[in-house]
C-alpha cells in the first residue's frame, strides 16, 4: 500500500472481495462523488464487513437524478424507500436514500446530498484509491479518522468503552500515521471535540 | 439451572469486558503491522475471507 500525500492518491495491489466489487458496480454509474465512513477503513485493510456504504455526491437537478435513476435500474440496482423517481428525488434533498441490488438488501449504498461544511471538505480533499485499473474516491484521512472517534460512544477511564468507531479509527491512523497531515487532523479533533478520544488512537 | 438461580458476578464481568476491549485495540495493532509487513495480496486473502463469508457475490 502506498499513499502519495501530495497527489492524495493511495496505490494497492489488493485482491478486490464482494463488497468492493459491489461498490465498483455502483459508483462506476456516477460522474462524481466521495465515500465516507466505514467502508473507507474496509478498503484500506479492516479486518470487518459492513451491512452499508455511505457516499455522498453534488446536488443534482431533477432531471440528472432521473438519467441516473435510469441507469441504476438498468444495471439492477433499487431503492429501498420507494420505486418512485419523483419520490425518491424528494426524499434525497431531505435524507439519504439506500439502493441494493435487486433481490439482495445487504449490503446497499447510503446515498446522500452533500450539505454541511464536513461534506464538503470530504468531497473537496477526497483521496482516489487505485486497485489496478480500478479506482475509489474516498474522504481524507484526517477527517475520517476524527469522524470515526466522534461517532463513537462516550467512555471514560473507569469505564472504558471501545466498539467499531474507535477501532476504524486506530486502524487509519495506525496505518497512516507518519502520512496524515498532523495540523489538520488536530483542527478537526478540536472542531469535533473528541480531544479526549485521542488515547484510543495510540 | 433455572434463569433465577444464575448468580451473576458484575465486578468479574466489568474485568471481563475490559480486558477483551484491550485485546481487541491490540488486534487491530497486530494486524496493522500484518498489512504493513505482508503484501496487499497476502493481507487482502485473509481480510476476504472475513468480508466473503458474510457478503456473498
Amino acid at each position: 500500500m502506498e499513499y502519495d500525500e501530495r497527489k492524495k492518491e493511495i496505490r494497492l495491489d489488493k485482491e478486490l472481495n464482494n463488497l468492493d466489487n459491489f461498490v465498483l458496480e455502483f459508483t462506476t454509474l456516477l460522474e462524481d462523488y466521495v465515500i465516507v465512513s466505514g467502508y473507507v477503513s474496509i478498503l484500506l485493510g479492516r479486518s470487518r464487513a459492513t451491512e452499508d456504504i455511505d457516499l455522498l455526491i453534488p446536488k443534482m437537478s431533477y432531471n440528472e437524478f432521473e438519467k441516473l435513476w435510469m441507469q441504476f435500474e438498468k444495471n439492477g440496482f433499487e431503492c429501498m424507500n420507494t420505486s418512485k423517481i419523483q419520490g425518491a428525488f424528494k426524499m434525497l434533498n431531505e435524507h439519504a436514500i439506500r439502493f441494493f441490488k435487486k433481490g439482495r438488501p445487504i449490503p446497499n449504498i447510503e446515498f446522500k446530498i452533500i450539505k454541511t461544511d464536513l461534506d464538503r471538505y470530504s468531497f473537496e480533499k477526497k483521496i482516489k484509491v487505485t486497485i489496478k485499473n480500478k479506482s475509489f474516491l474516498i474522504s481524507p484521512l484526517e477527517l475520517q479518522i476524527a469522524y470515526k472517534l466522534f461517532l463513537a460512544t462516550e467512555g471514560t477511564d473507569k469505564d472504558l468503552k471501545v466498539d467499531k468507531d474507535i477501532e476504524d479509527a486506530r486502524h487509519l491512523y495506525k496505518l497512516f500515521k507518519e502520512k496524515i497531515n498532523k495540523d489538520e487532523f488536530l483542527v478537526f479533533i478540536n472542531k469535533l471535540n473528541v480531544k479526549k478520544k485521542l488515547k484510543f488512537l495510540e | 439451572m433455572q434463569a433465577e438461580d444464575v448468580k451473576v458476578d458484575l465486578e468479574e464481568l466489568k474485568k471481563f469486558k475490559e480486558k477483551n476491549i484491550r485485546e481487541r485495540l491490540e488486534f487491530i495493532d497486530f494486524w496493522v503491522e500484518y498489512i504493513k509487513t505482508h503484501s496487499d495480496k497476502e493481507w487482502s486473502k485473509q481480510q476476504n475471507i472475513v468480508i466473503d463469508s458474510q457478503i456473498k457475490d
